[in-house]
């Protein structure tokens, strides 16, 4: 296990991150690591600082100074943990599938898509189509979200600190003190993030998306 | 041997081997917390005829609960383990599912898991939500949240099944009913601050201890009438003139020397009274060392040599 950190140096392009998950870098060497093709004309080396630290006993893979010209962060992850000190582009923790996914800034468009397990936790705002079809897991945003929050969510929990803008294919189901939250929280404790300072179980939930399956839920903290 | 003039039989008390669980009953406060858990625990004094033993084991403060809240924790042992999990089945929908606000975890970890929430969520009709959170050490757990009409019912997955030892015992004869019962109570305090026991009896003693068979063919267990005293000069009576009430204390543990801390905690307790408060001698169930695989050697355990 190690812990591997990604400084991104300045862009003028967009980068597709999805190759960059933290058990495909699993110990691979700096060199290694820098020499991984992101396109067919960039690799690694061209667009991030390397730095691999052993001593960590967690499988945890940091992003550093990121842009929303990241994108495809945690695309498909499966386990360990993802953290984005910084913004991140479109489709960041889209289809994750295990894992824990940790972003203190602002996300793109379609956040979580088709995630289908796990934890992916925005710190800042999040873009449109924020957990568009998304199968399952748990989506955290402190911040706002963007247009088509949750369209065509199957399942899984989308939780909110702003209220978001009412839509047409979600339902109200009241406010309720939901005590899986507390659960959810204790997890919270274990990671260095905002969402650590969660405590209220009481809130509104939405349930939807109701032009799909129905079975997903979205849940306002209140205060 | 004797204790506080009481003196100790050169006997032993005869144990089984039984599959056993825990299970973290929660709630909105301790008195509905106690009020799943008495029922769970309800109607489980010996598998005879509940098919299960079960106990609370402890009260939980909220630092040691999954969801932060006041709870119990709840042993459970049956002879095998597809009755341990069909008791645990039932008696989670029939007292846990229906207790206002309360909530049930896994309070064991083993290799085998047995339901907890995995069957009964369907009572959630298809409106049951499926949560994998992790734990403290990062372990993914599923929980189920299940739509009830004062909120949700939260229930854990699994829970852990571990082979376990029931029927650990004492026998306390007295000079009368009461000294005997107050000596019992005693004991019965002493073996509740023990982790990984239980008093599955009313109170945690019995008055009904049994012999193998009976005159009636029906009946596989019948009164031990050696220890009954209104039989003293009827039957082969094992008590003496002064002897006029006897109780016994059953208790089923986790482990071998779980019991037998526990049964030596409990005699000292009882022990505590004296000779000069009626207490006169301790003894021990056992059908002659022929149908349990443990022998919990009264003397031995007193002497503070944890054996088997």
């Amino acid at each position: 296990m190690s812990h591997i950190t990604l400084t991104a140096k300045a862009v003028s392009r967009s980068i597709d991150c999805r190759a960059l998950l933290p058990l495909a870098l699993q110990g691979k060497t700096v060199a290694e690591i820098a020499a991984i093709k992101l396109a067919a004309n960039l690799s690694v080396a061209d667009v991030f600082e390397v730095s691999v630290d052993e001593a960590v006993a967690a499988l945890q893979l940091t992003f550093k100074n990121t842009t929303c010209a990241h994108q495809y962060i945690g695309f498909g992850m499966t386990s360990g943990q993802i953290n984005v000190a910084g913004d991140a582009g479109d489709f960041l923790g889209a289809q994750l599938q295990n894992g824990v996914l940790i972003c203190t800034g602002n996300a793109g468009a379609r956040a979580g898509d088709r995630m289908r397990r796990g934890m992916l936790l925005i710190e800042g705002n999040a873009g449109d189509y924020c957990a568009s079809d998304m199968m399952a897991g748990t989506l955290g945003v402190l911040g706002t979200t963007g247009a088509y929050l949750g369209y065509g969510m199957k399942r899984g929990t989308l939780l909110l600190q702003h209220t978001p803008a009412a839509q047409a294919t979600w339902v109200d189901c009241g406010f309720h003190k939901l005590p899986f939250l507390n659960i959810l929280y204790k997890s919270f404790k274990r990671l260095d993030s905002r969402f650590a300072q969660i405590n209220s179980q009481r809130v509104q939930r939405w349930a939807g998306d109701m032009g799909g399956l129905g079975k997903a839920e979205i849940l306002v903290i209140q205060p | 041997m004797v204790i506080n003039g009481v003196e100790i039989d050169d006997t032993f008390a005869e144990a089984f081997n039984m599959r056993g669980t825990r299970i973290l009953i929660t709630a909105q406060n301790l008195r509905w917390a106690y009020n799943a858990a008495n029922a769970m625990t309800g109607f489980a004094t010996s598998v005879i005829g509940c098919g299960v033993e079960a106990g609370i084991e402890r009260a939980l403060s909220e630092d040691e609960t999954p969801d932060g809240r006041p709870g119990l924790s709840v042993l459970m042992f049956a002879m095998g383990s597809k009755v341990l999990m069909q008791q645990l089945e039932t008696r989670m929908g029939q007292c846990i599912l229906t207790c206002p606000t309360a909530a049930a975890f896994a309070g064991i970890e083993s290799e085998d898991m047995i339901s907890l929430g995995k069957h009964l969520r369907f009572f959630g009709d298809g409106y049951q939500v499926s949560k994998q959170i992790p734990d403290a050490n990062g372990k993914l757990k599923r929980y189920w949240r299940i739509p009830v009409m004062d909120g949700e019912f939260l229930t854990e997955e699994t829970t852990g099944m571990v082979r376990a030892i029931g029927g650990g015992n004492f026998l306390v004869l007295g000079a009368s009913q009461a000294q005997v019962l107050t000596a019992c109570e005693a004991a019965i305090d002493a073996m509740r601050k023990l982790p990984n026991v239980i008093m599955p009896f009313p109170g945690g003693v019995v008055r009904s201890g049994s012999k193998v068979g009976s005159k009636y063919p029906k009946m596989f267990a019948s009164t031990n009438d050696a220890f009954c005293p209104t039989l003293k000069g009827v039957v082969k009576s094992e008590l003496d003139p002064r002897v006029e009430s006897v109780m016994e204390i059953v208790v089923n543990g986790l482990t071998f020397e779980d019991i037998a801390v526990s049964m030596k905690a409990g005699i000292e307790a009882a022990c505590g009274l004296g000779k000069d408060n009626g207490i006169l001698r301790v003894s021990a169930g056992n059908y002659g060392g022929k149908l349990g695989q443990h022998h919990f050697k009264l003397r031995p355990i007193l002497s503070g040599e944890v054996s088997a």
